[in-house]
C-alpha cells in the first residue's frame, strides 16, 4: 500500500515545523536564569588576584594608546609569563556596540575590554563585567580614575589613564590678535572677549565637538559645572535645569548665535580627535580638550610646538574653573575563561612603571598618585601642572547605566538650542523630565 | 494499474531526490535567515533590557503596543517616509529619465553607460565618508563651489542642521542607487521592439506621446521591480546614516529612521526586546509596502487575459 504522498502542502508544513523547532530551541535559554550571563555573574564572588596566574589573554582596546602594543605587552609577558594572544584596537565610537554584541552572545573569546565611567555603569549593571575584590585594587589610585571603573560602590576594572579636559590655546594666534599669549582668560567674560579678538574671516576663536550624542552631553556638562550647577542631587534627581544650568546653556548658545565666536562646524565635529586636529592646524584659537591635545599640537603635522601651545584651567562662569573627567580603564569580560590572567594585565597597566610611560610617551595623566606628584612627570608633561590645579575644582562625568539614552536625548535638545529652535530653558526642562523617567527606570532604589 | 503505480513511484522518487538536493540550501536559509528572524520575533515578546537585569518578563504584544504610542517611533516613521518618498519615487523617476536618454544613439554613449556604473562600484561606507567630506561645513568642497560661484555668502553647515542633513542623506543615497535602477530601466528599454516606435511615428505620435503610450507601459515590469527593491532598501537604510552622522543618527536625531532607531534601541540602549519589536515592525512595513506596489502595478487578471 503506497504511503502518503509528499505533497507541496505537506512539504511546507514540515518546513514550517522544522523552522519553528529551530527557533524555539534557540529561544528556550533566553529567559532561563541558569543561562543568563547576568545572573551567573551575580552569584559569583568578586575576583581576587590569583596566586600564580598563567595562560593567555585577548584584549580589545580603543585606539587611544600606542604604548601597549609597542612595549607594554612585551614587558607584561616577560614579567608574568602570561601570553597576550591578541591585542586589537577599535574606534571608540564603534566599541560600545561591539562589546554589547560580544557580551550579549556570552562570548568568552575576549578577556579584557576597555571601559570608562558610562560603560562601567552600563555593562556593570547588566552583569557583563567582572566585579573586582578590594584586594585586587591598588591602593595608590587617584579617586576620579577609580570612579571611571566603578558603579554604585562596585569596582569593575582598573584605570589605565586619567583624563581631564583643560584649555589649550594657540600663542601665535593670540599674538596676531593682540592678546597676551602667556596668560589664559581667567573668567568667562575674558574668554568671550578673547574669542572675539581671535575671530576673523573663516577662523573662529573657539571650537568644540557637539556633533555626536556623547559630545553634546560632555559640552553641556562642562558649561553646567563652570556655572556652579550639577547634573543630579544626592538621590539622582535631575537638577541641571536649575537657574545655573539654563544660564550656562544660554552662555554656550551665545558663543555661536550672539558673539559668533564658535566655529559653526562644531555642531558636526563628532570626536575630540577631529577637534584636536583642527586646533593643531591653526583652524581655531582655543579649545577645551583632553590631555592628548598637547601631544597632537606638538607633534608632526601641527603648526604649533611645545613653546607655542598654551595650557591652563578652563575659565569659569560663576566659579573659577571646572572640568569633566574622561578617564579610561580596562575591565574583565564576565564570560572570560582567563580572569586571573586578565586581572594581572589590569594590575600591570596600573603600575608606576607603565604609568610613567603613559605620561611621558603618550601625554595622558597617570592613575597612580606617586606618579602624579613625581616632579619628573611634570617635566615630561608640562600640562600635568594644570591637571594638578584642576583637582581643586569640580571635575565630574556622571557615568550611569542610562548614559547612552541620556546622550541621545541631550543631543536633540542641545542641538535644537544651539540652532535656536528652542530656548535653553525649554530644552533643559524637557530634558529633565525625560531624564527623570530614565532614572526611575534604571536606578534600583 | 501497475504502469500507473510505477509512474507514481518514479515521481515520488524524483521528488525525494529533489528535496534531498534542496535540503542543504534550505538549511542554510533556515539557519542564516529563519533562526535570527524567529529569535527576533521571540525577543520582541519580552521586556528584555539587559541593563534591567537577567529576568526578562514575557509581555506578549506589549512592546508593539508601546511602539504604536511612542513619539520617537512616530518621528522616525516620518523621517523614513520623507527619505523613502524621495529615494524611491524620485530615484525611479530619475532612473527612467536617464535610461531613456542613454537609450538614444549618441557618440560616447558606451562610455557614459560605463561611467554610470561608478557609484555602484563604491562601497556604501566609502560612499558615506565621501559625502561627509564633500559636505563638511568647514572644509567641504560643496561650500567652496557655492562660495566661489557666489550662490551663498557664508559656509553652509550641511551636517549641523537636522533638515539639511536629511537632504544630504537623500542626495547621497540617490547617487548610490541610481546606477542599479538605470541599468534595470535600460534593460527594460532594450526589450521594447523598435517597430512599435516606428509605427507610432508614422501615426504622428510626438515624443511625449511615444514615451507615455509605449515606453512607460512597457516598462511597467522593471518599474514595479525597481519600486519594490528600492522601497526595501530605503526602508532599511543604515550604512550611509551611520557613516555620515558618526553613528548617532543626528544631528538632533534628524536622520534616525525606523531601522536606525531599532539599531540605537538594541545596541546603544541594550533594550533588545523593544529593539526587536521595532525590527519586526520595520519588516512588516516593508512587506506591506511591497504588497502595495504589487497591487498597484501588478498585472491584473483582465490584463493577463487580454495579453493572451
Amino acid at each position: 500500500m503506497p504511503g502518503p504522498a509528499l505533497t507541496r502542502r505537506r512539504l511546507l508544513s514540515l518546513s514550517g515545523l522544522a523552522l519553528g523547532g529551530v527557533a524555539l530551541s534557540g529561544c528556550v535559554s533566553a529567559n532561563d536564569p541558569a543561562s543568563s550571563g547576568a545572573s551567573g555573574g551575580t552569584s559569583e564572588a568578586p575576583l581576587k588576584p590569583g596566586s600564580a596566574p598563567s595562560g593567555e589573554i585577548t584584549i580589545v582596546d580603543d585606539n587611544t594608546n600606542k604604548l601597549f602594543q609597542s612595549s607594554t605587552i612585551a614587558a607584561f609577558e616577560a614579567a608574568t609569563g602570561i601570553k597576550v594572544k591578541s591585542y586589537s584596537q577599535g574606534n571608540f565610537n564603534d566599541l560600545h556596540d561591539r562589546y554589547a554584541t560580544l557580551f550579549a552572545a556570552q562570548d568568552s573569546s575576549v578577556d579584557v575590554v576597555m571601559t570608562w565611567a558610562g560603560w562601567s555603569a552600563e555593562f556593570g549593571q547588566a552583569g557583563w563585567l567582572q566585579e573586582l575584590d578590594t584586594s585586587a585594587v591598588p591602593t595608590d589610585l587617584i579617586k576620579p580614575a577609580l570612579d571611571a571603573v566603578s558603579w554604585q560602590g562596585k569596582v569593575y576594572g582598573l584605570p589605565k589613564f586619567s583624563s581631564v579636559q583643560t584649555m589649550f590655546w594657540s600663542k601665535p594666534l593670540f599674538e596676531q590678535a593682540g592678546v597676551d599669549p602667556s596668560a589664559a582668560p581667567a573668567t568667562w567674560d575674558e574668554f568671550v572677549s578673547t574669542a572675539k579678538s581671535l575671530t576673523s574671516g573663516d577662523r573662529y576663536g573657539y571650537a568644540c565637538d557637539i556633533g555626536n550624542a556623547a559630545g553634546a552631553y560632555q559640552n553641556f556638562l562642562r558649561v553646567l559645572l563652570l556655572n556652579g550647577g550639577d547634573m543630579y542631587d544626592a538621590d539622582y534627581k535631575p537638577i541641571f535645569n536649575s537657574e545655573q544650568g539654563v544660564q550656562a546653556l544660554s552662555n554656550f548658545v551665545d558663543l555661536l548665535q550672539v558673539h559668533k565666536v564658535m566655529d559653526p562646524s562644531s555642531l558636526q565635529i563628532t570626536n575630540a580627535s577631529d577637534l584636536g586636529d583642527l586646533f593643531a592646524k591653526g583652524g581655531t584659537g582655543m579649545v577645551f580638550n583632553w590631555p592628548f591635545q598637547y601631544a597632537v599640537a606638538t607633534g608632526s603635522g601641527s603648526k604649533l610646538d611645545a613653546s607655542t601651545v598654551g595650557n591652563g584651567l578652563i575659565p569659569g562662569m560663576s566659579v573659577r574653573s571646572a572640568s569633566i573627567d574622561g578617564s579610561e580603564g580596562f575591565a574583565i569580560n564576565k564570560f572570560s575563561k582567563n580572569k586571573e590572567a586578565a586581572l594581572a594585565w589590569l594590575q600591570f597597566v596600573a603600575t608606576e612603571g607603565v604609568q610613567k610611560q603613559i605620561v611621558s610617551q603618550e601625554g595622558w595623566f597617570p592613575v597612580s598618585e606617586p606618579v602624579l606628584t613625581d616632579p619628573a612627570s611634570v617635566k615630561a608633561l608640562p600640562v600635568l601642572t594644570t591637571y594638578q590645579e584642576s583637582t581643586q575644582y569640580a571635575t565630574k562625568r556622571w557615568g550611569t547605566p542610562w548614559s547612552s539614552e541620556l546622550d541621545q536625548l541631550m543631543s536633540v535638545q542641545i542641538i535644537n538650542a544651539m540652532n535656536k529652535k528652542t530656548t535653553p530653558k525649554e530644552a533643559l526642562d524637557t530634558l529633565a523630565t525625560q531624564t527623570q523617567a530614565l532614572v526611575d527606570k534604571y536606578l534600583k532604589r | 494499474m501497475s504502469t500507473v503505480s510505477r509512474a507514481d513511484l518514479r515521481r515520488r522518487r524524483d521528488l525525494r531526490f529533489g528535496v534531498g538536493l534542496s535540503l542543504p540550501a534550505v538549511a542554510v536559509v533556515v539557519l542564516l535567515l529563519g533562526y535570527p528572524m524567529g529569535y527576533a520575533l521571540y525577543m520582541s515578546g519580552f521586556s528584555w533590557n539587559d541593563k534591567l537585569g537577567s529576568y526578562h518578563p514575557f509581555v506578549g504584544l506589549g512592546n508593539y503596543r508601546d511602539l504604536l504610542v511612542d513619539p520617537a517611533v512616530h518621528r522616525a516613521l516620518g523621517r523614513t517616509l520623507y527619505f523613502s518618498v524621495f529615494t524611491v519615487l524620485g530615484g525611479v523617476a530619475l532612473a527612467v529619465l536617464i535610461a531613456v536618454l542613454l537609450n538614444v544613439e549618441f557618440r560616447g554613449r558606451t562610455l557614459v553607460r560605463v561611467l554610470l556604473l561608478v557609484p555602484w562600484a563604491v562601497p556604501p561606507v566609502v560612499n558615506g565618508i565621501m559625502w561627509k567630506l564633500i559636505f563638511d561645513g568647514s572644509s567641504g568642497i560643496m561650500n567652496t563651489i557655492l562660495l566661489g560661484t557666489g550662490l551663498v555668502d557664508e559656509r553652509v553647515q550641511w551636517l549641523a542642521d537636522p533638515g539639511l542633513t536629511m537632504n544630504v542623506l537623500v542626495f547621497a543615497e540617490l547617487w548610490k542607487l541610481l546606477p542599479f535602477l538605470c541599468l534595470l530601466m535600460l534593460a527594460g528599454l532594450q526589450g521594447i521592439p523598435t517597430n512599435i516606435y516606428k509605427a507610432a511615428r508614422i501615426d504622428g505620435a510626438n515624443g511625449w506621446q511615444r514615451f507615455r503610450r509605449i515606453t512607460l507601459p512597457n516598462l511597467r515590469g522593471p518599474i514595479m521591480f525597481a519600486l519594490i527593491v528600492q522601497s526595501m532598501w530605503s526602508l532599511k537604510v543604515f550604512d550611509t546614516i551611520y557613516v555620515l552622522t558618526g553613528g548617532s543618527g543626528g544631528p538632533a536625531e534628524g536622520t534616525t529612521t525606523i531601522n536606525f532607531l531599532a539599531y540605537l534601541t538594541t545596541f546603544s540602549n541594550l533594550d533588545r526586546g523593544y529593539g526587536a519589536s521595532l525590527a519586526v515592525a520595520a519588516m512588516v512595513l516593508i512587506v506591506l509596502v511591497t504588497l502595495m506596489w504589487v497591487l498597484l502595478l501588478g498585472r491584473r487578471r483582465e490584463d493577463r487575459e487580454e495579453a493572451r
